[in-house]
C-alpha cells in the first residue's frame, strides 16, 4: 500500500465550504446553524415541505443511540447534511439523511461531568464546551481536534453546559453553577486559538457600581449564564439572561436587589461592556434564574417601528422591552396561578407580596421552583406573529435552612419541592401578551421541550409523556404525535438535506429524526470487492 | 437553577454512571503512594519486573505464559491498589503466584508497572522530542500526511492528538506492527465509484448496506447513499505503511515515540 504515502507528498488543506458569520445571520434554511436558529433567537425555519396539510403523514426517519446518553439536552445543529451534537464531555458528527455516525470525539481528559446543550459551528470549525471549561475546536469534516482550550477554573465552582454562540469573528461561552456559589460570566473567546478577548461578569466585584445591591456573599453571587442568548447584528450588541443569586433559598445572607442576577444584560460585541441591564426578580429567593433565551423582534409599537426584546421568564411574567435603550415597556402574567407579586410596576419592578421568602417549615408559593416557564423558553414565527412558550401552571413548598452558606458544598440556603401541576403549550401576541390558543398536557407535569415553527405553519414540540408532537402554528389544533418513548428534554430544530425536510429532536437517550413518508426505492446495490 | 434537590440528586448519580465508559483505556492512577511517578523506584521495580514477573508477562509487558499487561489495561483498567494486590495474593486459581515481597518493593514493582501501562504522557520516556516531530513532519515517514496533531498533518488516519493518553507499548506497536489484532473499523482504505463515473478514493469512516460516510485524501467528507454507488472497494489491509521498523533506527524510533507520547489534548497554555 505505499502508494498511499506517496499521494500525500503535497499536503492539502481541504479547501472545503466554510460557514460564514454572514450565513448565520442569514438564519435556518437547509442548515440550522446555530443553538436558537438565529441571531433573534427565533427557532423558526421557512422550510415548508412539511405543512399543516401532510404533517400527518410524518414517520421517523432513523433514530442514533447516543453512547451512554441518559438525559440528553442537546439541540443540534446541521450544516451541509451532516449533523452535530453533543453529550457530556463528547460531540457526533451524524450523517443527516441517514443517522449514521461519521465521527465522535470525547474529552477523556475532562474531570467534570454534566450536561451539554449544543454545539456551534464557524468556519470549517465546530465548538462545544466541555464540562470543566474547556472549549473545544475541531474539524467539521473530520472530527480532528484543533484545540482545546481552558478558559474558567473548575475549581472556582464554575461548569460549562451551555452552547457557544458565534458572532462576529468570537466564540461566546456562558458559565453555569450558580446553584452552589460562583461569579457568573460571559466571556468571548478567538476561534482560531481559543484566547480570551474580554470577559463580563454578570455580579460586581466589591466596590464597583451594582456591589451596593449585596450585604454579603457577592463573591459567590451566582448569575450564572448557562443557556446562549440572542444578538442584534445591526448594533453588534449580545442580549443574554442571568442566573439565580446564591445561596438560592436564603436571602438573608445576601440583602439588596444582588445585581445583575435574573436579569437580562445587553453586551457590547466588541468590547464586552455592559450597555444596560434589566433585572426582572430583583432579591430572588426562588431560584427563578431568568434563562431561556430572550427574542428580539422589529414591530410597530404605539404607531412606530420599534426594536424589542420579548422575554417570558420562570417567574411568572411576560415581559416586554425597547432592546436598545433597554427601556421597560409592558408585563403580563405567563401564567394563571402567581402569588409572589401583584403585577410588575411601571418601572418593571414586580409589586412584591409580603411574606413569600421561604421559612424553615415551607412556604407555598406559586410558580413552583421549575418556574412558569424554563430554559426550553419560546419560538417566534413571523407569518403567525405569535410567540409558543411552553408554561407550567404549578406551586410549590419553598423551604429555607439557617445553615451558614458555604461555597462549592452542593449547599443552596434551603430547598423546594413541587406538586402536581399541568403543562401548557400556549402561543402568545407578543406585542399585548395576549393569548392566541392553548395546547393543554395531561402527562407528569415535567416540561424541558421547546418549540420550532416553520412556514409550513407547524410548531414542533414535545409533550410530559414522552410524545414529539406537531400542531397548527395559528390555532393549536393538534397535527400529529410519535411516542418516542422517554422524557424529552431538549429542544427540536429543522433542517433539509437532500431535498427532504427533516425534525430532529434528543430524547433522554438519542437523537429521532422525522420526515415524511415515502414509499421505499428499489435499491441496487454496488459491487463491493475486498482488496488485499 | 433548574431542578429540585431530589431530582438533582438523581441526576448526579446518573451522569457519573453515564460517564465511566468514557474512561475505557484511561489508566486509574488515583493512587498517592510516593513510589508512583519516582524514577528511583521505578528502576527498582524494573529490576524486580525483570527477574521476578518478565518469565511470564514478556520483558516489556507483552504476555506470553502469562497475559499482555499493556494491552489487557485497555479493556480492564487496574488500578495501582490492584495491581498492588495481585502482586502479594497472586491470582488464585490461575498460574499468577503470589510474592513475598515487602510492602516497599511491591510498591517499587507497581510504580514500575504504572509507567509501563499507564499513560505515556505521564512518564518519562527517552529520546529527543524535537527530532521526534522532524521524523513525524518528513516526506520520508509520511506520518504527518495521513495523521493529524493539533490540527496540523493529513486527515486520513486517526487524529494523534492525544495520543500521549495510550500507554507507550500500544503507541509503539501501533507504528510498528500495523495488522496486529487491529479494528480497521473508521480506517477501512476505499476506492469508490460511482453511478456517474466519478471515482473517489479515501477512507472510509462508516459505512453500511445503504450509505457511505467517507474522507477523501484532500480532508473532504463525502456522504453517498449506496444507490449512488456502482463499485466499492475495500482493502482489508491498513493503509499505513507496515514496515516502519524496518525504516526507523533505533534512535529514530526512540526520538519519534518521545514526540508522540507527549502529545495531549490539554496543553497548558
Ligand atoms: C508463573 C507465571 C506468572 C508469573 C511469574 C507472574 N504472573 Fe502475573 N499473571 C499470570 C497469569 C496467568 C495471570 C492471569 C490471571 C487471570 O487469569 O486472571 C496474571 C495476571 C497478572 C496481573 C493482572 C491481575 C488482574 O487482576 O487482572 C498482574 C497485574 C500481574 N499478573 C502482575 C505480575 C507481576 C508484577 C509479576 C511479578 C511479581 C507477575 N505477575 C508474575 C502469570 C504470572
Ligand atoms: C497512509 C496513511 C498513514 C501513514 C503514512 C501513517 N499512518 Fe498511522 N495510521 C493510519 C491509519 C489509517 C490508522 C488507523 C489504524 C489502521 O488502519 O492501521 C493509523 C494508526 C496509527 C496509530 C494508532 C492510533 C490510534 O488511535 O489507535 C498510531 C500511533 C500511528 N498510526 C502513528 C503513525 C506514525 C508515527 C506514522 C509515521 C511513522 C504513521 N502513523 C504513518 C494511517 C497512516
Amino acid at each position: 500500500m505505499h502508494q498511499w504515502t506517496a499521494y500525500f507528498l503535497l499536503l492539502t488543506a481541504p479547501a472545503a465550504a466554510q460557514v460564514s458569520y454572514q450565513d448565520i445571520q442569514k438564519g435556518p434554511a437547509q442548515d440550522w446553524l446555530t443553538y436558537a436558529g438565529s441571531y433573534g433567537a427565533w427557532r423558526y425555519s421557512p422550510l415548508k415541505q412539511i405543512t399543516v396539510n401532510n404533517a400527518r403523514n410524518l414517520t421517523a426517519q432513523w433514530v442514533y443511540h447516543v453512547p451512554n446518553a441518559r438525559g440528553l439536552r442537546a439541540s443540534p445543529i446541521v450544516y451541509k447534511g451532516v449533523m452535530y451534537v453533543t453529550n457530556t464531555n463528547s460531540i457526533y458528527a451524524l450523517d443527516a439523511r441517514t443517522g449514521r455516525l461519521i465521527w465522535q470525539w470525547l474529552d477523556t481528559r475532562a474531570n467534570k461531568q454534566g450536561v451539554n446543550r449544543g454545539a456551534a459551528i464557524l468556519g470549517d470549525r465546530v465548538f462545544f464546551t466541555s464540562t470543566d471549561n474547556y472549549l473545544n475546536a475541531l474539524d467539521r469534516q473530520t472530527g480532528v481536534l484543533l484545540f482545546s482550550r481552558k478558559f474558567a477554573d473548575a475549581d472556582s465552582g464554575i461548569t460549562s453546559t451551555s452552547a457557544p454562540l458565534i458572532a462576529g469573528n468570537k466564540v461566546i461561552v456562558g458559565s453555569a453553577g450558580g446553584d452552589s456559589g460562583m461569579r457568573g460570566f460571559l466571556a468571548a473567546l478567538s476561534p482560531e486559538t481559543g484566547d480570551e478577548i474580554w470577559r463580563t461578569y454578570t455580579v460586581p466585584a466589591k466596590g464597583e457600581p451594582g456591589s451596593e445591591s449585596w450585604s454579603g456573599l457577592i463573591e459567590w453571587g451566582g448569575g450564572a449564564t448557562w443557556l446562549s442568548g440572542a444578538f442584534d447584528p445591526s448594533t453588534d450588541t449580545l442580549y443574554w439572561t442571568t442566573g439565580n443569586p446564591w445561596p438560592d433559598f436564603a436571602g438573608q445572607p445576601r440583602q439588596g436587589d444582588n445585581l445583575y442576577t435574573c436579569s437580562l444584560i445587553a453586551v457590547d460585541l466588541a468590547t464586552g461592556k455592559m450597555k444596560w441591564h434589566f433585572q426582572f426578580t430583583p432579591h430572588d429567593t426562588h431560584d427563578w434564574d431568568a434563562q431561556s433565551w430572550p427574542v428580539l423582534i422589529d414591530t410597530e409599537w404605539e404607531g412606530k417601528p420599534r426594536k424589542l426584546v420579548v422575554h417570558a421568564n420562570r417567574n411568572g411574567f411576560f415581559y416586554v422591552l425597547d432592546r436598545v435603550s433597554g427601556q421597560f415597556l409592558h408585563a403580563t402574567q405567563l401564567i394563571d396561578k402567581v402569588t409572589w407579586a401583584k403585577g410588575i410596576d411601571a418601572n418593571g419592578r414586580p409589586i412584591a407580596v409580603p411574606g413569600q421568602d421561604p421559612t424553615p417549615e415551607g412556604n407555598w408559593v406559586c410558580p413552583s421552583v421549575k418556574g412558569a416557564t424554563n430554559w426550553m423558553g419560546q419560538s417566534y414565527n413571523p407569518i403567525t406573529g405569535l410567540l409558543y412558550v411552553l408554561t407550567l401552571e404549578q406551586c410549590g413548598l419553598y423551604t429555607s435552612s439557617s445553615k451558614t452558606p458555604e461555597p462549592m458544598k452542593n449547599f443552596a440556603g434551603g430547598g423546594a419541592t413541587e406538586e402536581g401541576g399541568q403543562v401548557i403549550l400556549r402561543a402568545i401576541d407578543p406585542k399585548t401578551g395576549k393569548r392566541a390558543w392553548e395546547y393543554p398536557m395531561t402527562g407528569l407535569g415535567r416540561m424541558w421541550t421547546g418549540t420550532v415553527s416553520t412556514a409550513g405553519g407547524v410548531v414542533f414540540t414535545g409533550d410530559d409523556d414522552g410524545h414529539m408532537l406537531a400542531l397548527n402554528a395559528k390555532t393549536g389544533a393538534h397535527l400529529w404525535h410519535f411516542n418516542m418513548g422517554e422524557l424529552l428534554t431538549a429542544s427540536p430544530i429543522t433542517y433539509e438535506a437532500g431535498g427532504k425536510q427533516y425534525v430532529a429532536i434528543a430524547s433522554a437517550s438519542a437523537i429521532f429524526s422525522f420526515g415524511l413518508f415515502e414509499p421505499a426505492e428499489p435499491m441496487i446495490p454496488p459491487k463491493v470487492i475486498f482488496t488485499k | 437553577m433548574i431542578l429540585t434537590p431530589m431530582i438533582r440528586a438523581v441526576f448526579l448519580c446518573i451522569l457519573t454512571a453515564a460517564a465511566l465508559p468514557a474512561q475505557h483505556g484511561r489508566y486509574l492512577s488515583e493512587s498517592k503512594n510516593a513510589a508512583i511517578g519516582d524514577p528511583q523506584s521505578i528502576a527498582a521495580g524494573a529490576k524486580l519486573y525483570a527477574t521476578s514477573c518478565a518469565g511470564c508477562h514478556g520483558p516489556d509487558g507483552s504476555g506470553g505464559r502469562g497475559p499482555n499487561l499493556v494491552r489487557r489495561s485497555l479493556w480492564h483498567p487496574l488500578s495501582d491498589e490492584a495491581i498492588f494486590a495481585a502482586i502479594q495474593k497472586g491470582v488464585p486459581g490461575t498460574d499468577m503466584p503470589p510474592t513475598r515481597l515487602p510492602d516497599e518493593e511491591t510498591w517499587k514493582l507497581v510504580a514500575f508497572l504504572h509507567s509501563m501501562i499507564g499513560p505515556a504522557s505521564e512518564n518519562k520516556v527517552p529520546g529527543d522530542p524535537a527530532a521526534g516531530e522532524r521524523i513525524f513532519r518528513s516526506r520520508s515517514t509520511g506520518c504527518s500526511n495521513c495523521h493529524s496533531i493539533a490540527g496540523r498533518g493529513g486527515r486520513l488516519g486517526p487524529d494523534l492528538t492525544d495520543i500521549g493518553g495510550r500507554p507507550l507499548g500500544l503507541i509503539k506497536d501501533a507504528v510498528l506492527k500495523r495488522s496486529r489484532d487491529l479494528s480497521l473499523a473508521g480506517s477501512e482504505g476505499v476506492t469508490v465509484k460511482l453511478k456517474n463515473g466519478q471515482v473517489i478514493e479515501g477512507v472510509a469512516r462508516n459505512r453500511s448496506n445503504y450509505s457511505l460516510q467517507m474522507v477523501d485524501k484532500s480532508g473532504t467528507l463525502h456522504l453517498f447513499p449506496m444507490g449512488s454507488v456502482s463499485e466499492l472497494k475495500i482493502s482489508e489491509r491498513s493503509i499505513m505503511p507496515d514496515d516502519y521498523a524496518k525504516r526507523l533506527s533505533r534512535k529514530e524510533l526512540d526520538d519519534l515515540l518521545a514526540y508522540l507520547a507527549r502529545q495531549t489534548s490539554r496543553r497548558t497554555n
